[in-house]
């Protein structure tokens, strides 16, 4: 009994091979999910990174009990998500994709009848959207009708909205999308909070600096399977090297450098990442040449594009 | 089948209910002009009644009511729709501890809130007219609230069916002209066709108006006739809200 307690304790949200079909007439049904596993320990921040359609918002608006699996299991904090989302739903909150406030509610007034509605009383639902928006920088704009604020300012709404819950389990569905640099930092640091607080984030983005610089560990989802799971610097590590080598006009160098890494070509630039012990080795060929080259390390974009396009064009990964 | 299970499971929740209901309704109040205008229509036919016919005035203020509140229903087919298509709200509440029965509800109690000073304002004007006896107070707001429910139940269920609001925006205007305009709703039974006058007290408008009317004994039904009436409403109503609730539950989670 005291071994499913501690389970149930550490693990925010256990998922186990789910799988998700779209059915629709007169078409060829969709797999938008092929068997996604994954597991989130409680206070974790990790991020869902991939294609337009690689079904992040699938799996999550699976996770967060609004859609229904075809066939896996998941549990968040040891209840079944499937069969009893009325035990779970009280433990989340979810900022949808693309989702827009009452546009005739102040951010104020939106904040509040939110938690009014999951059943948060009078006086510690105020303290909480005062808090809420604070965190968001919306006192300015706190007592706005939300028809009148700018395409970020709604967006950050919408999550002051959810943050204001302190639900244990926060699905964010791309967050910080349209919003300006500062405001996706502030987002950053308020999501941090939460974690240390204790609560656990799910989120997608397609920015890859937000899911390096905010989530503890990724998992790179393309055509509905998880291709790589881990901390960005791990996942960087997996196309071959920690460090990119540009070399300019290198073409002519190609087949001397293409036994110590991949080479991707760049206009007349080519890339080659490798490990830090080959660059020597590396340097000299391209001086013995006399030609320049740069080395920089390997940014998560990068592995991204590597690692997504190795599975597009059917290679193991 | 565990679906299925939670979609016939008896026990209903409704907590969140009454704040749910005051947040639509501080919604719809922030744009008083829409509830202002959105009432002109029966303004309208009120006075379109008043020139061409002066003495069923009375009839035709019962017939605003009932219409005024079939058509708090079909603001709950378009809010809902709005909050689900264009703004994605439904799934902000839905993955929370606020019951969908609860979501359902507490907007259409929202909605009649906010729609509810132009109804006194007809009322006000009805009692004028035609000072309404205890009878037929409480007919008129059992009726009423049976075709509060029926509407908002029809509206939301249609709501959950479509992607789009361009293809909702006719099915409301469909429904408002078939359930608030062709019956009698607006004009007395015996001007309807004889043959025709059963069907009429299985229209939840059109027999709610003539139940209050057979009540303030401005027109007699046969004892048929107001059985009929009243069974049908009250089936309707319980059918419909029962369906309403079942339509609410399979939309928190799609298929």
């Amino acid at each position: 009994m005291l071994r499913v307690r501690l389970s149930v304790s550490v693990e925010a949200l256990s998922a186990v091979e789910v799988r998700k079909t779209y059915h629709t007439r007169g078409q060829t049904p969709v797999e938008a999910l092929r068997g996604v596993s994954m597991t989130l320990r409680k206070g974790e921040r990790i991020a869902l990174l991939g294609r337009n359609g690689a079904g992040k918002t699938t799996f999550l608006r699976i996770s967060s009990t609004l859609l229904l699996p075809t066939s896996g299991s998941l549990e968040v904090f040891g209840s079944d998500v499937i069969a009893h989302p009325e035990q779970v739903r009280p433990l989340i909150a979810v900022v949808p994709q693309e989702g827009k406030p009452f546009f005739h509610l102040t951010p104020r007034e939106q904040i509040y009848a939110y938690l009014r509605a999951r059943g948060v009383d009078r006086e510690p639902a105020k303290a909480s959207v005062s808090e809420a928006l604070g965190q968001m920088g919306l006192e300015a704009v706190a007592d706005r009708l939300s028809v009148t604020l700018s395409g970020g300012q709604k967006q950050r709404v919408m999550v002051a909205t959810v943050i204001a819950t302190k639900a244990p389990l926060l699905f964010l569905d791309e967050p910080t999308i349209g919003m300006d640099p500062f405001a996706r930092r502030e987002v950053w640091e308020s999501l941090r909070r939460l974690t240390v607080q204790g609560s656990t984030i799910l989120l997608t983005t397609h920015y890859l600096d937000e899911a390096e610089s905010l989530s503890q560990r990724l998992y790179v989802i393309e055509d509905g399977r998880v291709l790589v799971e881990g901390t960005a610097s791990a996942i960087k590590q997996q196309v071959g090297g920690s460090l990119k080598v540009s070399v300019a006009n290198g073409e002519s160098l190609r087949e001397q450098l293409s036994s110590f890494g991949e080479i991707v070509s760049d206009g007349g630039t080519i890339h080659l990442i490798t490990s830090p012990e080959r660059i020597n080795d590396i340097m000299a060929i391209a001086m013995k040449a006399g030609i320049s080259a740069t080395v920089g390390p390997v940014t998560l974009e990068e592995a991204f594009l590597r690692i997504v396009g190795r599975s597009i064009h059917g290679e193991e990964v | 089948m565990a679906k299925r299970c939670e979609d016939l499971a008896l026990s209903l929740r409704w907590g969140g209910v009454a704040s749910f209901a005051a947040t639509e309704a501080r919604v719809q109040l922030h744009e008083w002009l829409a509830v202002v205008t959105g009432s002109l229509v029966q303004g309208a036919l009120l006075v379109f009644v008043w020139v061409w016919a002066p003495g069923l005035l009375s009839y035709a203020l019962i017939g605003a009511l009932s219409y005024s509140v079939f058509l708090v229903g079909q603001r709950v087919l378009n809010e809902a729709a709005y909050i689900r298509v264009d703004h994605k709200l439904n799934e902000l509440f839905h993955a929370s501890n606020l019951s969908p029965e609860s979501y359902f509800l507490g907007m259409a109690l929202g909605i009649l809130l906010a729609y509810m000073p132009p109804m006194l304002f007809l009322l006000a004007f009805l009692e004028i007219l035609h000072p309404l006896s205890a009878l037929a107070m409480a007919t008129l707001v059992a009726t009423l609230l049976a075709v509060w429910a029926f509407s908002s139940a029809l509206g939301y269920s249609v709501s959950t069916v479509f992607k789009d609001m361009k293809t909702i925006w006719p099915y409301s205007s469909l429904l408002t002209n078939l359930f608030g305009i062709v019956p009698p709703v607006f004009y007395p039974l015996q001007y309807f066709d004889a043959t025709l006058r059963p069907v009429a007290m299985l229209v939840p408008t059109s027999s709610s108006v003539a139940l209050v009317e057979n009540a303030a004994g401005m027109q007699a039904l046969a004892p048929a006739e107001t059985i009929l009436g009243t069974v049908s409403l009250a089936v309707e109503a319980v059918i419909l809200l029962a369906f309403g609730i079942y339509m609410a539950r399979r939309a928190a989670r799609e298929g």
